[in-house]
């Protein structure tokens, strides 16, 4: 059936495991990753987000388990396999002798059905028509961020790699980066992998998350599920000036400094600012304390030092 | 896919892009080309002159020691300098086979030689016409080889020492991803390897005819029909293959088994 062909994921990770030596760096890692979404790939420093990256494009072996690309194996089908994909890894490195379209190019050649539109429109795509036949040398670092993109973008392939992409980019280029990969998701539907260990950035940048640590899977969570932060209760601050009274009026809650704590949905809220109005209670505000991402990987990856 | 000679198509890029590659293919051919001179104004009587063959050949015993460093240095830095560069990452993960890739830079590699070998005999011919004596060459009678024959043999085998120190200088490369390793190892080989021959005669020891040094200079053979310990072109040639062989099996092995976590 064609709904299954779409809901297949574009890759998946199969107990993948990466040992040097007697050091296990990745441990029996399974996670699929759905087409269509930008994924994210979380972790502290160390935890093994560049080593299984690295088996997923074929850099270093895998010692057990196995990667499927569109359900090729990276192991045993490379070249089918890889041509799928599109990655940066670490730091975008390019030919530094050579200009950023020169770069292109060359990996331009090493596929085919890349035309010149193509280079072009990627080019457009990143921002870079006005340096693009400088050499690279002369590049800064979020310019060379932006070539990287572009030759991982070439071969339009169905899943795009970045490991930590956000890094050495300012604020402007982390924001740019993260409107072209949103683009980039919906109108060419690529899926897109980014590990990184900047827990905000990834809130604002991923549909759904992978938590890693220590080279295991913690969590594998959805970040952006619009029909549940609607429905669902969350822990929601009154500011209000007599706690005690509006406790009293509602029956439930938490007083807290600066106000009552109580779980409720959205479509309560009103009801509740005018029973307390009513009531005579000043109320300041109504925010809900919904515990960011970071709150929630520090307690999951808390206490644990690099190991 | 793309095609294969795409992939030779850019690892000449990478080569000729560089202000290097034309500065040692620049200094080749002014060397090449100043031999002659400086045979011609150092000599004390106009009658005296070397022939044109004579002088050629001479152009080349020293040129041909820049044009083997050359060829190394570019051996060296094909994938070394892919490693020291970070560009391997982006290089590894197209959809071609480690194979192919090497080998694309195996063969951008030999193309250089060849065309810096070209060079070499262009203006070094060229310089050596205009700069030696028309009255013929004298060193005909010593081998009975032509002299035109006799300096392009000499060519052909050093043309031989070469190759094989430059694939040596890649394997080098490929296993140590060092590029001042590969250059300094493989400089070490030319300049050291006569005198390993002399402590390790093959005359004196029966083990010395299977070192590769025993047979890298193949010159031997243009004025004797044994070469060192007694030995045929034939089994020269064969020990020379045999490491040649090995040499690319361990680029080839390393190459593609390699870990690329740099």
């Amino acid at each position: 059936m064609l709904t299954t062909e779409l809901a297949e994921p574009v890759a998946r990770l199969q107990g993948v495991t990466k040992k040097i030596g007697s050091k296990t760096l990745v441990s029996d890692l399974t996670l699929d990753i759905p087409a269509g979404q930008i994924f994210g790939f979380l972790g502290p420093n160390g935890a093994g987000k560049t080593t299984t990256i690295r088996m997923m494009v074929g850099l270093i072996s895998i010692s057990r388990g196995d990667i499927l690309i569109c359900g090729r194996s990276i192991k045993d089908h490379f070249e089918e396999a890889v041509s799928h994909v599109g990655a940066i890894v670490e730091n975008p490195e390019m030919y530094k002798f050579l200009t950023g379209y020169q770069n292109l190019r060359q990996y331009a050649r090493m596929v085919s059905g890349v035309t010149k539109q193509r280079i072009d429109e990627v080019i457009k795509l990143v921002g870079l028509d006005n340096r693009i036949h400088d050499k690279v040398k002369t590049y800064s670092l979020g310019m060379r961020q932006r070539l990287g993109v572009a030759q991982a973008l070439l071969h339009r392939p169905k899943l795009l790699i970045l490991d930590e992409p956000t890094n050495g980019l300012d604020p402007q280029g982390i924001r740019e980066l993260r409107d072209y990969l949103r683009r980039l998701c919906q109108q060419e539907g690529t899926t897109v992998f980014v590990s990184s260990h900047l827990l905000s950035e990834m809130e604002l940048m991923c549909d759904s998350v992978a938590i890693i640590q220590n080279g295991r899977l913690v969590d594998v969570r959805q970040l952006k599920n619009i029909g549940d932060t609607v429905v669902a209760a969350a822990e929601t601050l009154f500011e209000v000036d007599q706690a005690e009274t509006a406790m009293a009026l509602i029956g439930r809650g938490i007083v807290k400094e600066g106000g009552l704590v109580l779980e409720v949905t959205r479509e309560e809220i009103p009801a509740l600012n005018e029973l307390l109005v009513n009531g005579g209670v000043k109320v300041y505000g109504i925010r809900a304390l919904s515990r960011s991402l970071e709150d929630q990987f520090l307690e999951m990856t808390g206490g644990e030092g690099i190991g | 896919m793309g095609k294969f000679s795409g992939l030779i198509h850019n690892e000449n890029i990478k080569i000729y892009s560089r202000a290097r590659t034309w500065v040692m293919l620049l200094i080749l051919a002014v060397m090449s080309a100043l031999m002659p001179v400086l045979f011609y104004f150092s000599a004390s009587d106009k009658s005296h002159l070397m022939g044109l063959w004579e002088t050629f050949q001479m152009t080349v015993s020293v040129a041909f020691f820049l044009n083997t460093i050359f060829t190394v240095v570019v051996a060296s830095d094909s994938i070394a300098g892919e490693f020291s560069w970070g560009t391997i990452k982006l290089l590894l993960i197209r959809p071609w086979s480690r194979s192919k890739i090497l080998l694309s830079k195996y063969i951008s590699m030999v193309l250089f030689s060849l065309l810096s070998t070209v060079v070499l005999i262009a203006f070094g011919l060229g310089s050596a016409y205009l700069f030696s004596s028309q009255t013929g060459d004298v060193m005909t009678s010593l081998t009975g080889w032509s002299p035109s024959a006799y300096s392009f043999m000499d060519l052909l085998f050093r043309y031989v020492e070469l190759f094989l120190t430059a694939t040596l200088a890649f394997m080098v490369s490929s296993v140590f991803r060092a590029s001042g390793l590969a250059i300094g190892l493989s400089l070490f080989i030319i300049f050291a390897k006569n005198l390993i021959v002399i402590i390790f005669n093959p005359d004196r020891y029966e083990w010395a005819k299977y070192l590769l040094f025993t047979h890298m200079d193949l010159r031997v053979y243009l004025s004797s029909d044994t070469g060192p310990g007694g030995v045929t072109l034939g089994f020269s040639i064969a020990v020379l293959a045999a490491y040649y062989l090995l040499f690319l099996l361990i680029s080839w092995i390393v190459f593609r088994k390699r870990d690329v976590a740099a």
